[in-house]
C-alpha cells in the first residue's frame, strides 16, 4: 500500500471547504433544533459535500474543453412515527452550490430541506397507515421493518494526494489531454476518431445525524480517460479504457507503481490503448466453435466479471429483492429460507472479497450511514460466506453491518454499492496456466457486459481474444465474448493464478434516478470452461 | 423551484453584466431549475420492507455561463454555478472561466439563429403536474402498492404462507424550468415541462411469475389514474404468466413488443442516429445516410411536440426552437439528432463523404434541434453540456397489423414482452447485441399465445439488421414504452421477426 503523503483536512475561508468546517460546529445544533421542534420526528440525518472539480478533454489532437467547478450539496433524511410505532421515512437532495458560502443561506437552506423530508415522510407514514387499515394483516410485512441503531462514530479522516488538487494548473491538464490525443492522431489515417480527457477532484464529505455521529472525510481523485476508433480496410473497433486513483494529478502526470493498482501516465496509456485498437481493427472477427471451450481470462477481463457477477449479486439490498424492477435480484439468495449462503458456488480455488480499506479507487473509511466500511468475504474456498449491507438491510439478514451503503453525491439516497471488489489471488504462474491448454482462448480487456436478471449468467465483450493452440498463443480476434452461467463458469476454474490487479470503474450505475460510481474490481487470471460468442 | 420571471431576469442581468467586459467578444447564459421528486416502491411479502422504502426529491438550480474571447474567435470558457442567480456569483463564474479558457479549432460560435424567437413558440406548455404536491404523488405511490397486494389476495391460485410477492418500481415526476439569452439572440428564451414516469414490476417467486406495468403522461390526472392501474396491472399479468415454459436454444421466430423494440431502439438504433456518431465514425449505419437502412414499412422521428408525448419542449436547451426530427422516412435514414457544436462538425468534416456515405446530398444540413442538457435524471440541468438527445420517439409503420395478425404471423415461436440489459456487445458500429428476456413472454403454438414463458430462461444473441431490417410483420399501433434511464419517452409497435438466435440460460439455478 502506499506510503500517506500530503494531507488535506482544513480549508480557507474563501472557499466551499470552509462550509464543511462550519456545519462541523453548528450542524448538529440544527439538527437537534429541527427534531424540537417537530412534532413525530424520530430521527433526522445529514449529509454534506464540497467538490472541487477540473478537467480537461481533447478530441483528434484539438483543445476540446477545460473545466472548473466548485460545487456543494446537502441531502437529509428525516423518519417520522406513529403512536401504533409506525414509521416512515422522506429525504430531500439539494445542489445548494455557492449559497453554501454564506452561512445564513447554508443553515437556512438545511431548514427548509429537513422541512420538506418531515412533510414527505408524513405525508409516507398517512398513506402507509390508512393502507395498512384497508389491507389488515395481509400487509403485514410492512410493520416488520427494522434497523440496527444509528450510527454515533465520530471521526476526521484526511484525502491523500502528493500535488494539491486546489493549485493544479488547468493549462497542465489541457495540455496532457491535447498532447495525447495528438500523438494518437499522428498514428495514421487508420485512427477515425479519439478523445482523451483528464479530471481532478477534491470531495470533502460530511456525516452528522441525531444520534451524535459525525465524521468527515476527504478524498482526491484523478482519471483519465481515452476513446479510440481505428478503422482499416478489414475492419472497425471502439476502445475505451480508465484509469484512475484517489490520489493526485502526479498519478496522471507520472504514473503510479502500486502493487495493486498501477497505472502508466495518461499518454503512454492513450498511445497503448490506440496502437491496440489500429491492431485489432486489421484482425479478424472470432467465428467460435459451438460448445464449451477452455479460456483463460486476463485481470482486466476478471475485473468486469468479479464487477458483475460476484459484485452485484453480492449486494443485500439486491438480493433482499429492493432492486428488482431495476438492476435485478441475486442468484445467491432466492429467499430467506433458500439460499447459497453457506453452500459451494464455485470451484474450491475461487475467493473473492470486497475492502474498502485497500487503497483503491473505491477506498473509504466509513460509509453514508456512518457505519466503518471493512473487508467482506463473499466466496470463501468456492462457498457463498455473505453480502455487503447497509443498517436495514443487516438487520433484515440477521447480520453485523458492515458499512457499504454508499451515494455517489450527498442529494442522492445511499444504496449498497461495491468499494474494491475482486477475485482473490492463488498460486499459479499466469504464463503456465496458458502452457497447459492444448486448444482454448485466452480472452484479454473487457469491453461491455451484458447480465441476467439475477446475474446467473452472463455475455462480456473481450478487447482481445487469442486462440490458443497446444499451449502457445496464436491468432488475435476483435469481437469476442465470454458467455456462461455464472455457478457453471465459477465451478469449472480449475486455476487461479498469482497475478491480482485492480483497475479503476468509473461509471458503476445503480439506483432511480441513476447514482454514477466509482470503484475497483480486479482478479488474478482464471481457467474455466465457457461458450465464446463472436461477431 | 425558481419561477420563470425570476430565471429570466437573472439571465437578462448577467448578460449586461457580461456586455461590459472588454476582453468578453460574446457570451451566453443559461440557467435551470429542476425538480425529479420520486416515490420508490418495494413491498416484500416474506421479508419486512417499507412499502415507499424512498420518498425523496432532487433539487437543483443553477447556471451555466459561455464566453468567446475577444483576441480570438475560437477561443472560448464555460462555467457553472449552483444555487446563487446573483451578480457577485455571476462574476465568480466569469473569474473561473477566464481562468479555463480553451482555443477549439472546431468551436463554430454561439448559436445565433434565429435571432428572435417567432411569437407562436414563445409560450411555454403549463402542466398542473408544476404545482403538484407531495401528498398527491404519496397516494398515487401507496396505491400501487395496495392495488397489488389487493390484486394478489383476489387471483392467488393458493393462500400460502411464503408466496415471495415482490412489488417494485417508482412513480417519479420530473419538473424543469429553463431560461437562455446570449448577445448572438435578441430576445430570452424561456421553457417548463413536467411529466410522470411509472414503473411496477410485479413477482411472485413461489409460482415463477414476473409482469410488469408502465405508464407515463403530463397531468396529475393522469398520475392518479395511473396509480390505480398499475399495481392491480402488474400483479394480474404476473399470475397470468406463472409457472412459465422453458424453451430449447436455437433460430425461433419471436414477435418483439413494444418495450423489447424500445429498449433496442435506445441502446441500439437511437445513439447511431446523431451527427456525433456520425463524425466519429461509430455510427451502425456509417456510410448509410440517404438509403434505406431498415424495412420500408418502418418510419422514425422525435417529435418534442407530440400531442401524446409526455416530453414537452418548446427550446431547446441551447435556445433555439424545439422541433420534429424526421430520422427514418419509409426505411430510409434522412435526418439525425444534433446540436451547434456536432452539427458543425460534421459539416466541415473532411471525411463527411466517407462517414455520410454515396447516398447523402452533399448539401444535407443537420439543424441543431436536439440539444438538450442533461444528467443522470431527465431533468434539464444547468451544468450538462448539449448533447443530442431525443423527447418523444415515435416509431411509425406503413401496413401494420393487429397483435392477432402479428402473432399469427410467426406460426410457432416466442412472444417477447420485455427485455434487460440490452448492450452493443462490439462496439455502437457492428450493430451486435445482446440482452435476456426478462418477463411478459409467450410460447406462440399455431399462430396463438400458448403458454406463458418462464422469465430469465432465454439470451436473445443478435443484430440490429436483424431486427428492423426484414421483419415479417410489423404491428400497426405504437405504444408507449419506458426504458430504465432513458430521457426519452417510446412510442413504438411489435415487430414479428425471422430466425432470431436464442441461448438458453440460468439452467442450474433455475427453479
Amino acid at each position: 500500500m502506499a506510503v500517506k503523503r500530503s494531507r488535506f483536512a482544513a480549508a480557507s475561508a474563501h472557499d466551499g471547504f470552509a462550509a464543511v468546517d462550519f456545519l462541523k460546529r453548528e450542524g448538529a445544533a440544527a439538527l437537534r433544533r429541527f427534531m424540537r421542534a417537530h412534532r413525530g420526528a424520530l430521527y433526522a440525518e445529514l449529509r454534506f459535500e464540497a467538490v472541487l472539480h477540473r478537467s480537461a478533454a481533447a478530441s483528434d489532437g484539438a483543445n476540446r474543453e477545460s473545466t472548473e467547478n466548485e460545487s456543494a450539496a446537502l441531502g437529509v433524511a428525516v423518519q417520522c412515527g406513529d403512536r401504533h410505532g409506525l414509521a416512515a421515512q422522506g429525504q430531500t437532495g439539494v445542489e445548494i452550490g455557492r449559497l453554501a458560502l454564506s452561512r445564513p443561506h447554508l443553515l437556512a437552506a438545511l431548514d427548509r430541506a429537513l422541512g420538506e423530508a418531515h412533510e414527505r415522510a408524513r405525508c409516507n407514514l398517512r398513506e402507509k397507515a390508512a393502507m395498512l387499515r384497508t389491507l389488515g394483516a395481509a400487509a403485514n410485512a410492512l410493520t416488520r421493518a427494522a434497523e440496527y441503531a444509528p450510527s454515533s462514530a465520530r471521526d476526521e479522516i484526511a484525502a491523500v494526494y502528493d500535488r494539491d488538487p486546489r493549485t493544479l494548473d488547468p493549462g497542465e491538464m489541457q495540455r496532457l489531454c491535447h498532447d495525447a490525443s495528438a500523438a494518437i492522431a499522428g498514428l495514421g489515417t487508420d485512427i477515425a476518431f479519439n478523445a482523451v480527457a483528464a479530471l481532478s477532484e477534491l470531495r470533502h464529505e460530511l456525516f452528522i445525524n441525531t444520534a451524535g455521529a459525525l465524521i468527515s472525510q476527504a478524498f482526491a481523485f484523478v482519471q483519465g480517460d481515452c476513446y479510440v476508433v481505428a478503422q482499416t480496410a478489414n475492419g472497425h473497433q471502439e476502445n475505451y479504457d480508465t484509469i484512475g486513483q484517489q490520489r493526485g494529478f502526479e498519478a496522471l502526470a507520472e504514473g503510479w507503481r502500486d502493487e495493486l493498482m498501477p497505472n502508466p501516465d495518461l499518454h503512454r496509456f492513450a498511445l497503448d490503448l490506440a496502437r491496440e485498437t489500429r491492431e485489432l481493427a486489421a484482425a479478424p472477427v472470432l467465428k467460435p466453435p459451438d460448445g464449451e471451450v477452455t479460456v483463460v481470462t486476463d485481470p482486466h477481463f476478471n475485473a468486469l466479471v468479479a464487477h458483475e457477477i460476484i459484485g452485484h449479486p453480492s449486494e443485500a439490498d439486491r438480493a433482499l429483492k429492493m432492486e428488482a424492477a431495476y438492476a435485478g435480484r441475486s442468484w445467491f439468495l432466492q429467499s430467506l429460507d433458500h439460499n447459497e449462503i453457506g453452500r459451494p458456488v464455485g470451484s474450491p480455488l475461487l475467493w473473492a472479497c470486497s475492502d474498502p480499506t485497500l487503497n483503491g479507487f473505491g477506498h473509504y473509511r466509513y460509509d453514508h450511514e456512518g457505519t466503518a466500511g471493512r473487508r467482506v468475504t463473499h466466496i470463501e474456498g468456492g462457498v457463498f460466506r455473505g453480502f455487503l449491507n447497509s443498517r436495514a438491510t443487516a438487520a433484515a439478514l440477521g447480520v453485523e453491518p458492515n458499512g457499504s451503503a454508499r451515494a455517489s453525491e450527498a442529494w442522492h439516497v445511499p444504496l449498497i454499492r461495491m468499494s474494491n471488489t475482486f477475485f482473490m489471488p492463488g498460486a499459479s504462474d499466469p504464463q503456465r496456466m496458458i502452457a497447459e491448454v492444448d486448444r482454448g482462448y485466452y480472452v484479454c480487456g473487457s469491453l461491455t457486459p451484458s447480465i441476467a436478471e439475477s446475474r446467473e449468467n452472463f455475455r462480456i465483450s473481450a478487447r482481445r481474444v487469442y486462440e490458443i493452440e497446444h499451449g502457445r498463443l496464436g491468432r488475435l480476434y476483435r469481437s469476442g465474448s465470454v458467455m456462461g452461467d455464472s455457478k457453471s463458469f465459477f465451478t469449472h476454474i480449475d486455476a487461479v493464478g498469482n497475478d491480482l490487479r485492480m483497475i479503476a470503474i468509473p461509471n458503476c450505475g445503480k439506483g432511480q434516478p441513476m447514482q454514477v460510481k466509482r470503484m475497483s474490481n480486479g482478479g488474478p487470471t482464471l481457467r474455466s470452461r465457457a461458450r465464446m460468442g463472436g461477431g | 423551484m425558481r419561477a420563470e420571471r425570476e430565471l429570466k431576469q437573472f439571465v437578462r442581468a448577467a448578460l449586461a453584466l457580461l456586455a461590459r467586459e472588454a476582453d468578453v467578444a460574446a457570451c451566453e447564459v443559461y440557467c435551470s431549475s429542476s425538480e425529479h421528486r420520486v416515490a420508490r416502491l418495494n413491498y416484500t411479502s416474506d421479508i419486512a420492507s417499507r412499502g415507499v422504502e424512498e420518498f425523496k426529491s432532487l433539487n437543483a438550480d443553477g447556471f451555466a455561463l459561455r464566453i468567446v474571447m475577444r483576441r480570438d474567435a475560437q477561443e472560448t470558457a464555460t462555467a457553472a454555478i449552483a444555487g446563487d442567480l446573483s451578480l457577485e456569483a455571476v462574476r465568480a463564474a466569469l473569474e473561473r472561466a477566464r481562468h479555463t479558457t480553451v482555443a477549439d479549432p472546431h468551436f463554430p460560435g454561439l448559436p445565433a439563429a434565429p435571432r428572435i424567437l417567432p411569437r407562436s413558440i414563445r409560450a411555454a406548455v403549463a402542466s398542473d403536474l408544476m404545482r403538484t404536491p407531495d401528498r398527491a404523488i404519496a397516494q398515487a405511490a401507496w396505491r400501487i402498492v395496495g392495488g397489488a397486494i389487493g390484486a394478489y389476495r383476489a387471483g392467488a391460485p393458493l393462500k400460502l404462507a411464503r408466496p415471495g410477492l415482490v412489488i417494485g418500481g417508482d412513480l417519479s415526476l420530473i419538473r424543469d424550468r429553463i431560461a437562455i439569452g446570449s448577445s448572438a439572440f435578441t430576445d430570452l428564451r424561456a421553457d417548463q415541462s413536467a411529466h410522470f414516469v411509472a414503473s411496477v414490476t410485479a413477482l411472485v417467486e413461489s409460482l415463477a411469475a414476473k409482469g410488469t406495468a408502465t405508464a407515463v403522461g403530463g397531468s396529475r390526472d393522469a398520475m392518479s389514474r395511473e396509480g390505480a392501474r398499475l399495481g392491480r396491472a402488474a400483479v394480474t399479468r404476473a399470475l397470468a404468466l406463472r409457472h412459465g415454459e422453458r424453451p430449447a436454444a436455437g433460430a425461433w421466430r419471436v414477435v418483439l413488443g413494444p418495450q423489447p423494440i424500445a429498449e433496442i431502439l435506445n441502446y441500439m438504433v437511437m445513439p447511431s442516429l446523431t451527427a456525433g456518431a456520425f463524425h466519429a465514425a461509430t455510427s451502425a449505419y456509417h456510410g448509410r445516410f440517404g438509403t434505406p437502412v431498415i424495412d420500408a414499412r418502418l418510419s422514425l422521428a422525435d417529435d418534442p411536440h407530440a400531442s401524446t408525448g409526455p416530453v414537452r419542449r418548446r427550446i431547446t436547451c441551447e435556445g433555439l426552437p424545439a422541433a420534429a426530427t424526421e430520422l427514418i422516412r419509409a426505411g430510409r435514414l434522412v435526418g439525425l439528432l444534433s446540436n451547434v457544436y456536432d452539427s458543425h462538425r460534421l459539416a466541415t468534416d473532411e471525411h463527411r463523404a466517407e462517414k455520410l456515405g454515396a447516398g447523402a446530398n452533399p448539401d444535407t444540413a443537420f439543424p441543431a434541434r436536439n440539444g438538450y442538457r442533461m444528467g443522470e435524471s431527465p431533468a434539464r440541468r444547468y451544468d450538462g453540456h448539449p448533447g443530442s438527445t431525443g423527447t418523444n420517439v415515435m416509431m411509425r409503420t406503413r401496413a401494420g397489423v393487429g397483435d392477432r395478425e402479428l402473432i399469427g404471423a410467426v406460426g410457432d415461436g416466442l412472444y417477447i414482452g420485455r427485455i434487460w440489459y440490452t448492450y452493443p456487445i462490439n462496439g455502437q458500429r457492428a450493430g451486435d447485441f445482446t440482452c435476456t428476456v426478462s418477463g411478459d413472454s409467450y410460447v406462440i403454438r399455431d399462430g396463438k399465445l400458448a403458454a406463458p414463458l418462464a422469465p430469465n430462461c432465454l439470451r436473445i444473441n443478435a443484430n440490429i439488421e436483424q431486427v428492423f431490417a426484414r421483419p415479417i410483420a410489423v404491428g400497426k399501433r405504437s405504444s408507449p414504452a419506458v426504458v430504465w434511464g432513458a430521457p426519452e419517452a417510446y412510442f413504438v409497435p411489435a415487430l414479428a421477426l425471422e430466425a432470431i438466435t436464442l441461448a438458453r440460460i440460468g439452467d442450474d439455478t433455475a427453479g
